[in-house]
């Protein structure tokens, strides 16, 4: 009988969420943190055969520690195969081979457009992030992308300042008309509140999911659009105990993830 | 022909103001060693490009010796955005820079073209985006977004990349240049043979016979490379499999101290200006930290299997 004990953080209900959207045989693009808890835990649970690599060059990686980026050390000892960005991002991802790609941003939209620029105007930064690195074409040409964000009206847009990585652009058939390839694009937001999908026909995110201490009305209240919540939306199925067991006892025995807590995931 | 020489010497002869500039590195291999060597020497104006910017870009832009920027992304890694970067975008300290984006697909494209000498390259990115909307130097040059002469559909093409100067830091390499890599290779191998001039760093350098055992490895052949320089602990505070690990007590150190310009300062004074090369670099991390703590970094020995090209 599946169990589901009450004593998990924010952060490892986000990560379970991102597993349970991972199939078996699938080929995943990792970036750390969380898109690469939950795509051990994916493999750990029911996802044996999904292959996980790295843009830096890395293909199916067995590290003994956490990696702590993508290019972390601990990432080349006993992988498949070890080449470069040229490898990962044009053979394996141009070259169509990769089924899911995870990302975060610093801002996201109702369309899944995420923004990894800047904050403000361009020209004259508020605040002047990181850029695109891989983060463009793996949402331009993973066949699926998973989106990790916080739940508030910052992080969450109308529209965000500057559209990084393409999500569904400003709605349906926008990416094919851009030249974008056919069956890509963004699968969910997976916030600290709720599980937002994506209506392919309108390419607007909706409500599929509450986590069990949130609400609709309070995640309505805290996104900046109107959303829909469809007829079928339900609360998110907590952990379970050998997703916990995946966790705690096999991929993170020190409990980094408790870093997200301070992050504003709870 | 020996081309072994100091990376003073490498610098001096090699990199002039103004130069277009490949640094190879993805947290794995930064040509740090190097890197120190161009800010003492007081280099302006200097274009830099590659894949995933870290640390190293971001001190030679609180440096000043940089004009042009032509990435994808920079930033501290676990220590979050880089603090001289942001600096100098926002408020123009030490001055302002420009800066050309692409991703980490198209910039190894650009620079793979550079490599094969192909004018431009298609790829399959960045439409739909603001990547497209924003143009800085390269202006028209940036891309060109046309009808596909073979299906009509939209195509974007996106210029060679030829660099002046590539600076690599890899494992091991001959005297001639022959240079040999393992690992996370980032958009290396790319950007070294795209470039017009090649600096080879390297944690040793071996006889022409041991390259010659493996020479899979190889990722650059020697007639592109006009220096070979030695550098142990070279890629410091990054790493080099088989020979040490990423320093990231440094790293935190060196996001803290960047907080600030005056923190910013001190740190380049004593870790770069103060420092006369690798050798008193190393002896002064040592004096600072403890051998311990050097020691520590250092890697394990876990050999593969000797590979066989034998016939």
């Amino acid at each position: 009988m599946t169990t589901h004990p009450d004593d998990y953080i924010k952060p490892e209900l986000m990560a379970c969420c991102g597993a349970r959207e991972i199939k078996d045989h699938d080929v995943v693009i990792v970036g750390t943190g969380f898109p690469t808890m939950s795509a051990n835990i994916a493999k750990q649970i029911h996802a044996p055969n999904a292959i996980l690599m790295q843009e830096s060059g890395v293909l199916d990686a067995r590290p003994k520690r956490t990696a702590l980026s993508v290019g972390d050390p601990c990432l080349n000892p006993e992988a498949a195969m070890i080449g470069g960005l040229l490898d990962i991002m044009g053979m394996c991802l141009q070259g169509g081979l990769v089924d899911v790609g995870f990302l975060s941003g610093s801002q996201v939209d109702k369309f899944g457009n995420i923004n990894t620029t800047v904050i403000g105007d361009y020209q004259r930064p508020k605040s002047r992030l990181p850029g695109s690195g891989g983060a463009n074409p793996i949402g331009s040409l993973a066949k699926k992308t998973l989106i990790i964000a916080l739940h508030d009206k910052r992080r969450l847009a109308e529209r965000v300042d500057f559209i990084t990585t393409p999500g569904y652009i400003d709605g349906p058939g926008a990416r094919e008309r851009c030249g974008l390839p056919p069956d890509t694009g963004p699968a969910c937001i997976i916030t600290n509140k709720a599980v937002l999908r994506f209506d392919k026909d309108l390419g607007v995110a909706y409500l599929a999911s509450w986590h069990p201490d949130s609400s609709v009305d309070e995640i309505r209240e805290n996104t900046p659009w109107d959303l829909d919540v469809v007829p079928d939306a339900q609360e998110t199925e907590p952990p379970r105990t050998e997703e916990l067991h995946a966790i705690r006892e096999i991929l993170d025995p020190h409990r980094m993830i408790k870093i997200y807590e301070q992050r504003g995931y709870v | 022909m020996s081309k072994l020489m100091t990376a003073k010497e490498a610098v001096a002869a090699y990199i002039s103001d103004g130069a277009f500039l490949f640094i190879g590195g993805y947290v794995c291999r930064p040509p740090f060693a190097v890197i120190h060597e161009i800010i003492r020497q007081g280099r302006k104006g200097l274009t830099i490009t590659r894949s995933n910017a870290a640390d190293d870009f971001d001190m030679m832009i609180g440096a000043g010796v940089v004009d042009r920027f032509i990435g994808t992304f920079l930033s501290l890694g676990v220590y979050g955005l880089g603090r001289c970067y942001r600096r100098a975008m926002e408020k123009g300290i030490p001055h302002k820079i420009e800066v050309e984006e692409y991703t980490n697909l198209s910039l190894p494209m650009m620079l793979m073209a550079g490599a094969m000498g192909m004018p431009f390259v298609p790829v399959k990115d960045m439409l739909g985006t603001d990547l497209l909307n924003v143009r800085s130097f390269m202006g028209d040059r940036k891309y060109k977004l046309i009808d596909s002469p073979f299906d009509g559909s939209p195509t974007l093409l996106v210029p060679a990349l030829k660099p002046d100067v590539g600076i690599i830091h890899v494992q091991q390499s001959d005297e001639q240049g022959n240079a040999q890599m393992w690992g996370i290779g980032g958009d290396c191998k790319a950007g070294a043979n795209a470039s017009e001039k090649v600096i080879v760093s390297c944690e040793r350098v071996v006889s022409r016979e041991v390259i010659g055992k493996d020479p899979s490895r190889t990722i650059v052949p020697s007639t592109k490379v006009v220096a070979v320089v030695e550098e142990p602990f070279g890629a410091h505070p990054g790493y080099t499999p088989g020979f040490y690990d990423v320093d990231f007590s440094f790293g935190y150190i060196y996001q803290q101290t960047s907080n600030s310009v005056d923190g910013f300062e001190a740190f380049m004074k004593e870790w770069v200006y103060d420092v006369k090369d690798r050798k008193a670099y190393i002896q002064h991390y040592i004096e600072r930290f403890g051998f311990e703590a050097y020691h520590k970094l250092q890697a394990d020995f876990d050999y593969g299997y000797p590979v066989s090209y034998a016939y």
